[in-house]
């Protein structure tokens, strides 16, 4: 029995802690990959430190869940003393089911909820934006509460009532028997509870994720926004970080707290005595600290909340790694914007940049009201929308002089004819890249190949109904923006017949999959091929082909109808379209730049290579032309809902 | 402190609970229940119910079923297995921690809690790297010349994640209504002639009960509604019931969205009620 339960609990040990094992190695990683492991470097590590973003997310996450905890435990605790002393059977019932309803609820009805009610309300004040860091915090506070409330209770039942009596018969205040006698003895079970409620606070990514603002975005939302590109094992180096730092704490109070109390009930009257003893010695301790978290918190509160009172405030809203980021000895193109503004107008600026994960997801969050951001990069299709919607207000170039530097073939576009609302950020094409060791140079001609049986189970598809109807139709030849739901069925009868050949659906695991031989065909963005190339495992030799018929997108600097500082907004796009920012941005993203101070520019050539620039760039004789053709255009509301309820279908299959 | 400050303890809290649990509820209900223009309908809730997709199975037969409701059943099949995986390998993980020395209970608490410190969406990611075809799994058995195994994109794994992920929410509760079992009951079961599979059917179990239902309870809600774990784990070929409602939300459907929340919260309390009602009963047999 005893060996048995050894090597139960090991195996459970190796379960839970496995994952932990990987990323511990894989942040030691010398490529930017997360399956294939190079050469031992602490690279990763000196990343981090340089990428403000991911710190500022971190430290965002530890305010958050820091305040969440704290302020959840006060009022939990002091719910939990009311809640003990009601006799009302009525009352206490109606209370106990509440309590339990953040908990028998799951974490999206609780996060939709929430949302549901914050933009209703912020809308019935006209505010602009209806999510910020406060309907954040009270989010997690309230997923929070219930925990601490059920931690403290049962400690509350197991106190002596006598003790508090006892206490003011000797002449104690009934507020200071509750200090001195009622909290050191339900301390254990606050504690608990604060603990909890600060481990959940951290790890939630489904309420936050949507009640998150614009002011104020965490760590587990700025990960999930990596879908469009990869997650590199510089967050693996974070989490190690953190790992460490949660074990150290965990010995040191281990270690400081030796005869912390037990539940065995056979010590139970040995720790009573005990611990009756120790009182006096504890709570000055445990006050202090407590005292100290309430202090750091309300200092770290008033600081998130201070910060942008007098200082100018921008509000970015791009995609995920969507901009060079200080990383890999690139320019940290925000604060270098700070930095500029502050020489050049005297004025602070605080820039708030925050990233979505989608179109989709973005449109919804401006459309709801929900929050208000000054620039914003959609792509060309959903351009269409926002500004047919009346979403999008036009710019004022005379302060976007440096717009002159935009290639003549990316004016006139169709999502914004007059050239009234947009400043092309960057662009590019869909392609198949390939593992030239596995697949047959021959077969590469076209779409076709994506459906080719024998690499059948080594195919990935793109998850997101656009883009992979979209590939089916130029498959088909056909237009990809015709609503007739007859050309759409043909489209979604070859997504069927694909789909036992396809291996998965991806966003950002494709560069996994890709890079370690896990699959052989793939549909994605020209530019993210390099990056798959730069982390590729040896026996796999990646390469790109451009099918005649594809997808062009280009993603664009706009600003919304919410903005609330046009005239910086512009300064902002302006700024992005100059030679030092704008090239360390397209070196970053590895996408093609409309930005002829990008495209003729020779150390931009020079560090990108030459294949990189003929893939990037495929010299397409009449751009606009070819792009108007084959560009994903706006589909109107029902042929929308056609297509997503045509992809719910190819999903139950 | 007297009783009526005490209850006056309760007020901010009462004030909280209702502005932030019950009324964000109402809400659900009224988006579920009105139109793009805030027209009542019933609408959303007939459209989760009717909706019918073709699907073919392995032989190639095309057959019509309900979209939303099929997506449901999906989910709570792989939640229900999810959960009973969770239960039979956390029950004896508390089992044994609970008879294990204080201090050790106290580390292995710790060591339970650990992972939950490090973001998940981290560690669904590192799982991917374990289990994908050419992953360290893989690899290791190749390294004991076993034939390797495909799990990446199949309900296993999903099922995999699941467990990992919440298996700590199975343990904590049950740990904690065994560590305050009296010792003195089985002690008593055993004089009065049970042997140890009798001690823990008639004593330990029954008594442990409360704890099993609440570590149900943690389980089976966050893994009938995740979108995450199915997304990374299945290869994006398993919808379940959260990739439709946060599809819906990015689609900005959002009274559609509500509805399916709406229908999925009912359904959920409904069995939880039913499930409280079993551990009430069981409960007062025992007593």
């Amino acid at each position: 029995m005893k060996v048995w339960s050894k090597i139960f609990t090991a195996l459970i040990m190796l379960f839970l802690f496995a994952p932990i094992l990987i990323l511990l190695v894989f942040s030691f990683n010398g490529s930017n990959s997360l399956s294939v492991f190079s050469e031992p470097s602490l690279f990763w590590y000196r990343e981090l430190f340089k990428d403000s973003e991911t710190l500022g997310s971190l430290r965002n996450t530890l305010i958050l869940a820091l305040s969440a905890s704290v302020i959840s435990t006060v009022l939990g605790t002091a719910a939990a003393v009311g809640i003990n002393s009601l006799r009302n059977k009525f009352l206490k019932t109606a209370i106990d089911t509440t309590t339990n309803i953040p908990m028998v609820n799951p974490d999206i009805i609780t996060g939709i909820s929430l949302m549901l009610m914050f933009v209703f309300v912020g809308r019935l004040f006209g505010a602009s934006s209806s999510l910020n860091f406060g309907t954040m915090l009270i989010a997690h506070i309230t997923f929070c509460l219930p925990y601490v409330i059920l931690q403290v209770i049962p400690k509350l039942k197991q106190m002596d009532k006598a003790l508090p009596e006892a206490a003011m018969d000797l002449g104690c205040t009934p507020v200071g028997a509750f200090f001195k006698v009622v909290l050191p003895d339900i301390m254990p079970g606050v504690i608990t509870g604060l603990l909890m409620a600060f481990t959940l606070s951290l790890d939630d990514f489904v309420i936050s994720y949507f009640t998150v603002g614009n002011d104020f975005q965490t760590l587990p939302i700025r990960i999930y926004n990596m879908t469009k590109k990869t997650v590199t094992p510089k967050m693996y180096a974070l989490a190690t970080i953190i790992f460490f730092a949660i074990l150290i704490l965990l010995i040191f109070t281990n270690l400081s707290d030796e005869d912390a109390n037990s539940p065995s009930n056979a010590k139970r009257a040995e720790r009573k005595s005990r611990r009756v003893e120790n009182r006096k010695v504890i709570s000055p301790k445990v006050y202090l600290s407590a005292a100290a978290a309430v202090l750091v918190a309300v200092i770290i509160l008033i600081a998130a909340l201070g910060t942008g009172r007098d200082t100018l405030t921008l509000n970015v809203y791009n995609w995920g790694e969507y901009i060079s980021d200080g990383s890999e000895d690139s320019l940290d193109t925000i604060s270098a914007f700070e930095d500029w503004y502050l020489e050049e107008y005297g004025q602070k600026v605080k820039v708030n940049y925050t990233t979505f994960s989608s179109n989709e997801d973005m449109y919804s969050k401006i459309r709801s009201g929900a929050v208000s951001f000054d620039v914003i990069v959609p792509s060309d299709y959903m351009i269409a929308r926002m500004k047919d919607e009346g979403l999008l207000l036009p710019l004022d170039f005379g302060n976007i002089p440096n717009y002159e530097n935009i290639d003549e073939g990316f004016k006139g576009l169709y999502y914004d004819e007059n050239n009234e609302y947009t400043v092309p950020y960057t662009y590019g094409v869909i392609g198949i890249i390939y593992n030239a060791n596995k697949v047959d140079e021959a077969d590469v001609t076209g779409w076709d190949i994506l459906w080719n049986e024998k690499y059948s189970g080594q195919i990935l598809q793109i998850n997101n109904p656009r883009d992979a109807f979209g590939i089916a139709q130029y498959k088909l030849g056909y237009d990809v923006n015709d609503t007739d739901p007859e050309l759409w069925d043909a489209a979604f009868d070859e997504l069927l017949a694909q789909r036992p050949l396809v291996k998965s659906y991806v966003m950002d695991e494709i560069y996994n999959m890709m890079e370690s031989g896990e699959a052989d065909l793939a549909a994605y963005y020209a530019g993210d091929y390099f990056t798959m190339v730069d982390a590729e495992a040896e026996d796999v030799d990646l390469r790109f082909f451009t099918p005649e018929y594809t997808n062009f997108f280009i993603d664009a600097m706009c600003i919304p109808s919410c903005c609330e500082n046009k005239e910086l907004a512009e300064i902002f796009i302006n700024w992005m379209l100059s030679e030092e920012p704008a090239v360390a941005n397209a070196e970053y993203i590895c996408y093609a730049c409309p930005n002829s101070v990008v495209f003729n520019s020779e150390e931009y050539i020079e560090d990108m290579g030459e294949e990189a620039i003929e893939v990037l760039y495929p010299g397409v004789e009449n751009f606009s032309e070819l792009y108007n053709k084959t560009a994903y255009k706006n589909l109107d509301q029902d042929a929308l809902a056609y297509m997503n309820t045509l992809w719910e279908n190819l999903k139950v299959n | 402190m007297t009783k009526k400050m005490q209850k006056w303890l309760l007020a901010p809290y009462s004030v909280w609970a209702f502005l932030f649990m019950i009324v964000p509820l109402i809400f659900v209900a009224y988006y579920a229940l009105t139109d793009n223009d805030y027209n009542f309908t019933f609408e959303n809730i007939r459209k989760f119910f009717v909706t019918t997709s073709s699907v073919t199975n392995d032989a190639g037969q095309i057959s019509e079923v309900h979209t939303y409701i099929l997506i449901f059943l999906r989910s709570l099949k792989l939640a229900v297995i999810s959960t009973i995986v969770c239960l039979l390998l956390g029950y004896p993980m508390a089992y044994i921690i609970s008879q294990s020395s204080p201090r050790a209970q106290k580390i292995f608490i710790t060591v339970i809690m650990i992972p939950m410190w490090m973001n998940f969406l981290i560690r669904t990611y590192a799982w991917m790297t374990i289990l994908q075809d050419t992953g360290i799994l893989n690899g290791f058995l190749g390294l004991l010349s076993l034939r390797p195994v495909h799990i990446i994109g199949t309900e296993g794994a999903v099922v995999i994640g699941m467990v990992y992920d919440y298996i700590p929410y199975m343990i904590m509760p049950i740990y904690s209504v065994l560590a305050k079992l009296d010792p003195k009951l089985t002690e008593a079961a055993r004089d009065l002639g049970c042997n140890s599979v009798g001690v823990f059917k008639r004593v330990v179990l029954p008594l442990s009960l409360s704890g099993v239902v609440s570590g149900i309870t943690m389980v089976l809600i966050p893994s009938i509604s995740t979108f995450y774990i199915s997304q990374k784990l299945g290869n994006g070929k398993f919808y379940l019931i959260g990739d439709a409602i946060e599809g819906q939300y990015v689609a900005n459907n959002l009274h559609f969205a509500a509805a399916i929340a709406l229908i999925l919260m009912i359904i959920l309390l409904a069995g939880m009620a039913v499930m409280q009602h079993f551990a009430d009963i069981e409960r007062k047999l025992e007593a």
